[in-house]
C-alpha cells in the first residue's frame, strides 16, 4: 500500500514540475495598431508586449500596457490614454486563448486562436488566425486582425467620429524563447 | 500516526500544491514578468495652464503650441455703449515651445496693456503612479514682462529695468485620481520699479488650483491666488477664476469666468482691482484657445 501510494506521489511530483518547461515566453512583443481615416491616420507600437505559450496545453497569453504604446504625436498618446482608454483605471489589455489544432513539431502552419481580448475593462470572444513557424527551438507568432471601437465602450465624442476608424486593425509579432521561472 | 496516514496526509498536501501550481493561470505568470520601470501620472492637467496661471504640465518635445488668451467685459454705466456683445476686450498672442520633454518657453503680447512677456518653465519631479517615488510633481516656473504703453502718464518710467517686473513660481501638483488634482503655487513678483512710495517692490502669493474631470474631453477648473503682501495705493482683490477646459484632438478650450483682466502672472496676480462678481466691469468672460502643431514626429520603430 505504502509503495503504491509512494509512486503515486511520485509521479504527481514529476508531472507537476514536467509540465513548466513546456512554457515558452515573449518579452519584447510587437503588437501596433492603425486607424485609417480621409481625415487622419493614427498608428501605435507597442513593444515591450509580454506573451506566454503552453506548448502542452495549446493555450496562450499576451499582456500588454497600454502606456507603452508609442504614436507619432506626443499628443495622441496623451489623448488615447486620458481621454479614450483610460489608461489610469484600465492599464493593461490582456488576451487569453487556446490555439486550435496546435502542432508544436510543425515547422510553419496556419492556426486559429480561440480566446478572450480584454480593452478598456471589457471583455471579449474573438477569433484570431495566426500563423505559427517554429524554427531551430524558437516559435514566432505572427498576424493581423480587426476590433470594433463600439465592442469595447470607448467613448469618441461626435465631432471627433471622422477622425477615428470604427474598425482598428491590429498587427502583432511574437517570438518566443524557452522560459525559465 | 503510523506510516501510511502520514503518506496519505503528504500525498494530499503534494496533491493540492500541483492543483495549485497548475490552476497558477498563464497571465498571473505574465504579472510577475512586467519590468519595473517607473510609470509617472499622465495629464495631471490638461493644458499648461489652469485657467489664469500655469499649471505644472509642459508642452512634450518639438511641440508648438499657439495661444490665445482673451478676456472680455463691459463698463459700468454704460448703457449707450455701441459696441457688439462685449465693451472691452483684450488678448495675448502668444507661442509656445516645447525644448524638451520636461522645458518649454514661450513669448507673448498683450493687446490691451501692452505687456510682452516671455517665460521659462521645467519640470522638476514627476509623480509616480505606482507607490514608489513622488507623490508629487514640482515644476519651476520663471516669468518676465514688460510694460510697454503708459497710463495717463501716471507710470511714465524711461528705464527699461523699471518697466519690468519678475514672477518666480514653484508649481506642486498631486493627482489624486484619474479624476481630481490640486496644485499649490507659492509666488514671488519683483517688479523694477513702483509707482508709489508705499507699494511693496517684492510681493509673494500663493495660488491654490483644482481640476476635476467631468467626462473624457471635460473638465471643471477652479483656481485662487492670495496676495500676502497686497499693493498699498490702491484696492486690489485676489484674482480667482471658475470654468471649463475642454479639448478636441490638437484644439483646446478653456472656458471661464474670472474678475482679473491681465493675462500676465505678475498683473493679474498682484494688480487685479476688482472683486469677483456679476456686476458690468467687474464680471470677465475668460476664452483661452489653444492649438497644437507637432513640428518633430517620432519615428515608429
Amino acid at each position: 500500500m505504502n509503495k503504491i501510494l509512494a509512486l503515486v506521489f511520485f509521479l504527481i511530483t514529476i508531472t507537476s514540475f514536467d509540465s513548466k518547461s513546456d512554457q515558452v515566453i515573449a518579452r519584447q512583443g510587437q503588437v501596433s495598431f492603425f486607424s485609417y481615416t480621409s481625415v487622419e491616420n493614427i498608428e501605435a507600437k507597442n513593444n515591450q508586449v509580454l506573451s506566454i505559450l503552453d506548448l502542452s496545453k495549446n493555450e496562450i497569453a499576451i499582456s500588454m500596457l497600454m502606456r507603452a504604446f508609442v504614436f507619432e504625436k506626443s499628443l495622441m498618446h496623451e489623448h488615447f490614454n486620458e481621454s479614450y482608454i483610460e489608461s489610469d483605471i484600465y492599464p493593461k489589455a490582456t488576451f487569453e486563448g487556446a490555439i486550435v489544432n496546435f502542432d508544436p513539431l510543425a515547422e510553419k502552419q496556419v492556426r486559429i486562436i480561440k480566446g478572450i481580448l480584454s480593452i478598456h475593462g471589457i471583455d471579449k470572444e474573438i477569433e484570431i488566425k495566426t500563423t505559427i513557424e517554429n524554427t531551430n527551438e524558437s516559435y514566432i507568432l505572427e498576424g493581423d486582425f480587426t476590433v470594433e471601437v463600439k465592442d469595447f465602450d470607448i467613448k469618441i465624442p461626435p465631432l471627433l467620429a471622422s477622425n477615428i476608424a470604427k474598425t482598428i486593425s491590429i498587427k502583432f509579432r511574437f517570438e518566443y524563447q524557452p522560459y525559465e521561472q | 500516526m503510523n506510516n501510511s496516514t502520514c503518506f496519505v496526509l503528504c500525498f494530499f498536501i503534494m496533491m493540492t500544491l500541483s492543483i495549485s501550481g497548475h490552476a497558477q493561470n498563464l497571465l498571473d505568470a505574465l504579472e510577475k514578468e512586467y519590468p519595473d520601470t517607473p510609470q509617472y501620472e499622465m495629464a495631471t492637467f490638461k493644458t499648461t495652464r489652469i485657467a489664469l496661471g500655469h499649471s505644472i504640465e509642459n508642452r512634450k518635445k518639438g511641440v508648438l503650441e499657439i495661444r490665445t488668451t482673451n478676456r472680455f467685459w463691459n463698463l459700468p454705466n454704460n448703457q449707450d455703449s455701441q459696441s457688439f456683445f462685449v465693451d472691452k476686450v483684450s488678448s495675448r498672442i502668444a507661442l509656445e515651445y516645447g525644448v524638451s520633454d520636461r522645458m518649454t518657453i514661450g513669448v507673448g503680447g498683450t493687446t490691451f496693456d501692452g505687456v510682452f512677456d516671455g517665460f521659462l518653465k521645467y519640470k522638476l519631479i514627476r509623480q509616480r503612479s505606482d507607490a514608489k517615488g513622488s507623490p508629487l510633481s514640482v515644476t519651476l516656473f520663471q516669468g518676465g514682462s514688460y510694460r510697454s504703453k503708459r497710463f495717463g502718464n501716471i507710470n511714465a518710467f524711461d528705464e527699461f529695468y523699471d518697466k519690468v517686473a519678475l514672477t518666480s513660481q514653484v508649481l506642486i501638483a498631486h493627482k489624486f485620481n484619474p479624476k481630481f488634482s490640486v496644485q499649490l503655487a507659492p509666488t514671488f513678483i519683483h517688479r523694477g520699479s513702483t509707482v508709489f512710495e508705499e507699494d511693496p517692490e517684492n510681493q509673494f502669493a500663493l495660488g491654490i488650483a483644482a481640476r476635476h474631470k467631468i467626462g473624457g474631453h471635460a473638465s471643471i477648473i477652479s483656481e485662487y491666488y492670495h496676495v500676502m503682501n497686497p499693493l498699498e495705493s490702491i484696492d486690489t482683490y485676489n484674482a480667482f477664476a471658475l470654468g471649463v477646459n475642454w479639448e478636441l484632438s490638437d484644439v483646446m478650450l478653456q472656458f471661464y469666468m474670472t474678475n482679473a483682466r491681465s493675462t500676465v502672472e505678475d498683473a493679474f496676480i498682484t494688480q487685479t482691482t476688482n472683486n469677483f462678481n456679476f456686476k458690468d466691469g467687474n464680471f470677465h468672460f475668460g476664452f483661452n484657445a489653444t492649438f497644437i502643431l507637432h513640428l518633430k514626429n517620432k519615428k515608429l520603430k
